[in-house]
């Protein structure tokens, strides 16, 4: 190193090692930023926990990798592996393609294969980068499902041997401390560059949330690059750091990157279809074959998997797909889900349900299981299965966050509904097996009023706000972030090696998430609470009746906000940025805290939009309570009903 | 030694904004100008959708975010004003005891000027007395309007990132050598003082000791 000034080493020899430090730490900067989490985790504790760490608190530890442009970076694994079979001369270039993977819905759980299997595929993949097709095949026939999102060259560039003056001739500028520092400032700027392109999200969202995504990042790293085409090459943009001259050459690092990768964002939302959840949960989650070939119904692509591709996906899944490859019980990954669905479940205590088929047992374990945080050992077994019931979730759940509540003026009634729908297939399926009445009339609630709005919200709306951020809308985000900016390594460091470390930041990020989404929980609780009978027709009936009886909306604005005096004037001018002001409306009085819901969000619209969606909730508000009421006796059927069509109609 | 200095991009931002953007565009320049061992570390900013990257040194967060204070509450006092904040760096030069009466000398080797203009939307001034209008007249518009300006100012600050990064590949032989054990070379971070005159004289001086002919942009 050039700080440590001995002469053990020719000043060749050190620029020598330098460059191949320059293009490990490259590597390692890049990866890091871009292999998904999960795979550190495939090593042992003892490695992460001495793994450097953002945190000033675990600086205890500086390995000697560390100090090497004085960067010190947490492990990663997948670099390391990398470098092992990349690393043959400092003269050929590095180059590192990262991949975007789509994958089908639920195609990950089909992997049940130990970790070390796929390492070992992986590696075999790695070593021999190009003759697995990897790329003609997989782009070409699976469509979208993979495609090179960044292009990462780092390369050292020599000079014919003469030109390289040992000594006299060299300027100072190339002298080995004003290489080493110049290095140093190219890897800093590379290091920032990582996590400020579009890709880095990618990579975040797979982290922080721990959502059980659609895609995945995996990466390639090989020493020539394989052309784009013209038209592919179009659709990068690429930005060159600025080389650092050395003795002998020249220090390169440039990357191609897609400067745009809305379409990942948005597409989740929109391929699955309500129809198609039973069907996957219906069928036997074990059976793979079962479930394969449903999948490019549900994506309405052309292209079917086959199931002997398995290995050929086991690399990107291995790589990308940290919540059914890792061994800790899914659970740990599906909590945010479920925290989502957190509203849901709560309306239905877990006792109340008789016993269920084991695949429907399953449902509930989960939902009733993210509040203890107790993922249970006997539970890992069918967590390679569980996913399926859950991704489609998420992933109606995700598409429909980002492109619905990108508006600030986002209706609550569409938020509230999207909450319900988030796991359409769980009361479906519960419905199926027959047991559960409260859930079986929910679902018509979320078919029928709701999922049509759902799934008008699709591309449209997204497209329409992507790019476009908002408070409103990045609740969600918040709170991760807020998890996420102690930094990863921070969390390992806490307490890595309990895998279900992870949950430690859920229950941290829920109360938020849920405050600021909030009024979602707390006003559904009151009607979630009231078990519901059955016979929706009636009830709609009824609630038609009401919405026609119903007086104009601003009787009913004026009528509401009187009754919540307290926060009024907060909620009128915060209710956009602090939503959770509003939730803090008296919850004992279910019906006012309905209403004040609902003027607070009406604020920020039109009136158009708000009576229509006021109406919205009476329906859906009517509803349950009618419903809630014509379970008791009906002697409560007025005293229930009247506190409601009092803070409505009055 | 010459001083470069890089005038950045200047932001619109809102009130609420200011401590954020400034957060991550002073840290991003500490980052690259900490070239002492250090564990980064990412920070993911609430209001967009950027990650930045700290030196993880407590001292330098303190700092900056001491300076922020201070400069939001000269906002405060001074609203509706462009304002800029200079983040410099200097090396400390023991000068001989006849020249000045002081010995420490700060040689400023590079600025940064954060360019910011804050700006008051008309929602957040009338919001508390005239909430009533608020109610019935929220207007779709505004919040799609902030909305925009938002994404707008996302992008513009994700540019001002880029900037900095050119700027540091580009610029790399100004940067005095690495001493051992020092995590990031001394900096001083300049805001606009309640005095505007103050504030002016402290460019002058600084111009006279740096000699720079840029300053006077």
């Amino acid at each position: 190193m050039a700080s440590s000034h001995s002469n053990v080493h020719s000043e060749a020899a050190k620029m020598e090692q330098i460059i191949t430090e320059f293009h490990t730490k490259s590597l390692h900067i890049i990866l890091e930023s871009r292999s998904p989490y999960v795979s550190s985790r495939n090593f042992s504790g003892e490695q992460i926990l001495s793994s450097p760490s953002s945190s000033s608190s675990s600086s205890s530890s500086v390995r000697p990798r560390d100090k090497w442009f004085n960067l010190a970076l947490r492990e990663c694994p997948a670099a390391l592996e990398n470098l092992d079979l990349w690393r043959q001369s400092n003269l050929e270039p590095m180059v590192i393609d990262v991949i975007l993977v789509q994958r089908p819905v639920n195609w990950d759980t089909v992997n049940f294969s130990p970790k070390r299997e796929l390492v070992r595929n992986l590696s075999s993949k790695e070593r021999y980068p190009f003759c697995w097709g990897f790329d003609q095949e997989e782009i070409g026939c699976e469509g979208k499902s993979e495609k090179i999102v960044e292009r990462w060259v780092v390369q050292y560039e020599s000079r014919k041997v003469r030109d390289c003056s040992s000594g006299s001739r060299r300027s100072s500028n190339n002298t080995l401390s004003n290489v080493y520092k110049k290095s140093i400032l190219l890897l800093r700027s590379l290091y920032t560059t990582v996590r400020i392109l579009p890709a880095y999200k990618i990579f975040r969202d797979l982290n922080s949330s721990g959502q059980i995504c659609t895609f995945s990042l995996a990466h390639r790293v090989s020493s020539f690059v394989e052309p784009f085409t013209r038209k592919e090459e179009a659709e990068f943009q690429r930005f060159g750091f600025t080389p650092v001259d050395t003795s002998c050459g020249r220090l390169c690092i440039s990357v191609l990157y897609r400067s745009s990768l809305s379409d990942v964002n948005s597409e989740p939302s929109t391929p699955i279809s309500p129809q198609v959840i039973p069907d996957y949960v219906g069928s036997p989650l074990a059976d793979p074959l079962k479930r394969l070939p449903s999948l490019p119904i549900s994506h309405g692509s052309p292209s079917s998997l086959p199931f002997s591709r398995r290995h050929s996906w086991s690399y990107d899944l291995y790589k990308a797909s940290p919540p059914s490859v890792s061994f800790s019980p899914s659970p740990t990954y599906s909590e945010p889900h479920v925290s989502i669905s957190n509203p849901r479940s709560r309306c239905y205590p877990p006792m109340s349900l008789p016993p269920h088929p084991p695949e429907t047992s399953l449902v509930h374990k989960k939902d009733t299981s993210f509040d203890e945080y107790s993922p249970s050992p006997n539970f890992t077994p069918s967590a390679s299965p569980s996913p399926p019931i859950y991704i489609p979730g998420g992933h109606l759940s995700k598409g429909l966050l980002r492109s619905e509540s990108a508006p600030f003026s986002t209706p609550a009634a569409k938020l509230l509904s999207s909450k319900q729908n988030l796991f359409p297939s769980s009361p479906i399926k519960i419905a199926r097996s027959g047991t559960s009445k409260i859930e079986k009339s929910m679902g018509p609630i979320q078919n029928g009023t709701t999922i049509e709005k759902l799934l008008s919200l699709g591309k449209d709306d997204s497209r329409r706000y992507s790019g476009v951020k908002l408070s409103a809308n990045s609740s969600p985000q918040i709170s991760f972030s807020r998890s996420s900016s102690r930094s990863f390594q921070d969390d390992f460091d806490d307490d890595f090696p309990c895998p279900f470390d992870v949950e430690d930041i859920v229950p941290n990020s829920r109360p938020e998430s849920f405050d600021q989404k909030g009024l979602l929980s707390d006003p559904h609780d009151p009607g979630g609470f009231f078990p519901i009978r059955k016979s929706q027709d009636a009830a709609v009936g009824a609630l038609v009746c009401m919405l026609k009886k119903a007086p104009p909306l601003r009787q009913d604005l004026s009528s509401t906000t009187n009754m919540s005096e307290v926060s009024r004037p907060e909620s009128w001018s915060n209710n956009i940025l602090e939503p959770s002001r509003i939730s803090e409306v008296p919850s004992g009085q279910n019906a006012p805290s309905l209403s004040v819901l609902s003027s607070g969000l009406l604020a920020s619209k039109t009136t158009a939009d708000a009576l229509e969606e006021l109406r919205s909730y009476k329906e859906m508000k009517n509803l349950l309570l009618s419903q809630g009421a014509r379970s008791h006796t009906s002697a409560n059927y007025p005293s229930l009903a009247e506190p409601s069509s009092r803070g409505l109609n009055e | 030694m010459n001083c470069e200095v890089c005038h950045l991009k200047e932001l619109d931002v809102e009130h609420f904004e200011i401590r954020e953007v400034l957060r991550c565009i002073l840290h991003t320049i500490v980052f690259h100008r900490a070239l002492g061992l250090v564990r980064p570390k990412d920070i993911d900013l609430e209001l967009f959708e950027i990650t930045y990257v700290q030196c993880g040194d407590v001292e330098v967060e303190k700092k900056i975010d001491e300076k922020i204070e201070q400069f939001i509450s000269w906002v405060e006092k001074h609203p509706n004003k462009k304002s800029q904040i200079c983040l410099s760096f200097y090396e400390v030069k023991n000068k001989q005891q006849s020249w000045f009466t002081n010995k420490i000398e700060r040689l400023y080797w590079e600025q940064w000027y954060v360019n910011l203009n804050v700006i008051q939307l008309p929602k957040t001034h009338s919001s508390k007395s005239h909430h009533s209008k608020v109610v019935f007249d929220p207007g779709e518009s505004t919040s799609e309007e902030r909305s925009i300006r938002r994404a707008a100012l996302e992008a513009s600050l994700r540019d001002v990132l880029f900037q900095i990064i050119k700027f540091v590949n580009e610029k790399k032989d100004h940067v005095p050598p690495i001493s051992e054990g020092v995590v990031y070379f001394p900096y001083e971070i300049t805001i606009p003082s309640s005095s505007d005159s103050a504030f002016g004289m402290d460019m002058i001086k600084r111009m006279l000791q740096t000699g720079h002919p840029t300053m006077l942009s």
